[in-house]
C-alpha cells in the first residue's frame, strides 16, 4: 500500500445521499479521524462529522468504517489494510448531515431506564458513606465503561425498529441493577420488561462484536432477560 | 422501515450471518409448512389425489429441493437450540465456540439426513 489512501465518504445534504472520494496522504499512526480532518481542511470544509475527545472516551466519532462501526479516533488507517476506505454514518440512526446522525432518541432511551442510583434513604443533609466490596464492584464494573457511542445500537437487527430500547440502554439498566448500592431494580425491571425491551433481542450478538470498549452488551441483555423473567414470574404469583 | 431491512445482514461477523440465515431458513420452513398443510388438506379430495401429489414431489427431480429443505430445517433447529441456551442466560462467554459447533453439527446432521433421503427416494 502506498502513502496515499482513498476515502470514499457517503454524504448527505439534507435531501439526497451520494458518495464522494478524496485522496488522503497517510503516515504511520494516522487515524481515520485525522484523515477526515485532513479532508475538511484541504478539500471540502462542508464535510460534517462529529468528534470531541480524540482518545476513545467521548464516543462522539463512531461511524461505519469499511462496513463496521468503529471509533474514528482510535482506528488507524494503516491497520485497516486497505487503500480504499469506505466511510458511512451509523445505521439505525437518522442522518442529519454527512456523517452526523441524530442521537436524540438513543439518549432518550438511555434516560428512560433511569441510569442512576436510586435509593430510599437519600439524605443530602447528612450524607453517609456507602461501602462496597471489590466483588460487589466487579459485578457491574465492565458495564460502566460504556461511552454511549451507539455502535452497538447501529448493528442491532432488532433496533431497526425505532421503539426497541437497544443494547446500550438495557446494558445501562443492568449495570445499575447489579450495583449493590442501588435500590431501583423493580422500577427498571418494569421498564425493560415491555415488548420494546429485553424480549425483542434476538441474540444476534453483533453488539458485542462491534463494541469499541469490549463491554459485551449481549451478555448484559441476556442477564437482564433472565432477571426480568424471574421478576415477571414473581410478580404474577405475588411472591 | 423498509421490508428489505428485514433481510439485511447486520454487521459483518459470523453472528450477524448466523442471525440472517436463521431468519431466512425460518421463512423457508414457514413456506414449507404451508405446502405441507396443503398436501394434508388434499386428502379431503381423495387418496388418489393425495398420492399423485406425493408422487410428484417425492421423486428424484425434487430430491435437490428436499436436501436443501433438510439443510434449512437442520440449521434452524440447531441454531435455535444454541439461541435458547444463550437466552436462558447460559454460555454466552463461549458463544463463538458454540457457533462453530452449531455449524459443524448442522453439516454433519445434514449429510446424514440427506444420505437417508437419497436412499429413500432413489430406492437404494
Amino acid at each position: 500500500m502506498g502513502s496515499e489512501v482513498t476515502f470514499r465518504i457517503k454524504r448527505f445534504d439534507g435531501e439526497k445521499s451520494y458518495w464522494q472520494t478524496f485522496k488522503v496522504p497517510v503516515y504511520r499512526g494516522m487515524t481515520v479521524l485525522e484523515g477526515l480532518y485532513y479532508i475538511k481542511e484541504n478539500y471540502d470544509g462542508t464535510l460534517a462529522f462529529r468528534a470531541s475527545c480524540r482518545m476513545s472516551v467521548c464516543g462522539s466519532c463512531a461511524i461505519k468504517i469499511n462496513g463496521k462501526p468503529r471509533l474514528a479516533c482510535e482506528t488507524q488507517i494503516l491497520s485497516l489494510g486497505s487503500s480504499n476506505i469506505d466511510i458511512e454514518p451509523l445505521d439505525n440512526f437518522k442522518v442529519i448531515k454527512d456523517l452526523i446522525t441524530d442521537f436524540e432518541g438513543f439518549f432518550k432511551k438511555h434516560e428512560h431506564v433511569k441510569p442512576y442510583i436510586i435509593r430510599k434513604d437519600d439524605n443530602y443533609e447528612n450524607p453517609t458513606e456507602i461501602l462496597q466490596t471489590p466483588e460487589q464492584l466487579y459485578a457491574y464494573y465492565d458495564f460502566t465503561l460504556c461511552i454511549k457511542c451507539g455502535a452497538c445500537y447501529s448493528v442491532c437487527p432488532a433496533a431497526a425498529r425505532e421503539d426497541y430500547l437497544g443494547p446500550a440502554a438495557i446494558t445501562a439498566a443492568y449495570r445499575f441493577n447489579a450495583d449493590s448500592r442501588d435500590g431501583g431494580s423493580e422500577i427498571r425491571y418494569a421498564l425493560v420488561c415491555g415488548d420494546n425491551g429485553v424480549w425483542r433481542c434476538h441474540f444476534a450478538a453483533e453488539c458485542s462484536e462491534v463494541c469499541p470498549k469490549q463491554i459485551d452488551p449481549a451478555k448484559a441483555v441476556q442477564k437482564m432477560r433472565v432477571k426480568a423473567a424471574l421478576h415477571t414470574i414473581k410478580s404474577i404469583f405475588g411472591w | 422501515m423498509s421490508w428489505t431491512n428485514w433481510f439485511r445482514i447486520s454487521g459483518k461477523s459470523l453472528f450477524g450471518i448466523a442471525f440472517s440465515l436463521h431468519r431466512l431458513t425460518g421463512v423457508v420452513l414457514a413456506i414449507y409448512l404451508c405446502m405441507h398443510l396443503t398436501y394434508l388438506t388434499s386428502l379431503k379430495f381423495g387418496k388418489e389425489f393425495y398420492e399423485s401429489l406425493i408422487k410428484t414431489t417425492v421423486s428424484p427431480t425434487f430430491l435437490v429441493f428436499d436436501i436443501l429443505l433438510i439443510l434449512a430445517g437442520v440449521y434452524h433447529g440447531v441454531n435455535g437450540l444454541r439461541l435458547i441456551l444463550h437466552e436462558f442466560g447460559l454460555a454466552y462467554e463461549s458463544r463463538r465456540t458454540l457457533l462453530y459447533a452449531a455449524f459443524v453439527l448442522t453439516l454433519v446432521l445434514w449429510f446424514v439426513a440427506s444420505y437417508q433421503m437419497y436412499r429413500f427416494v432413489m430406492g437404494v
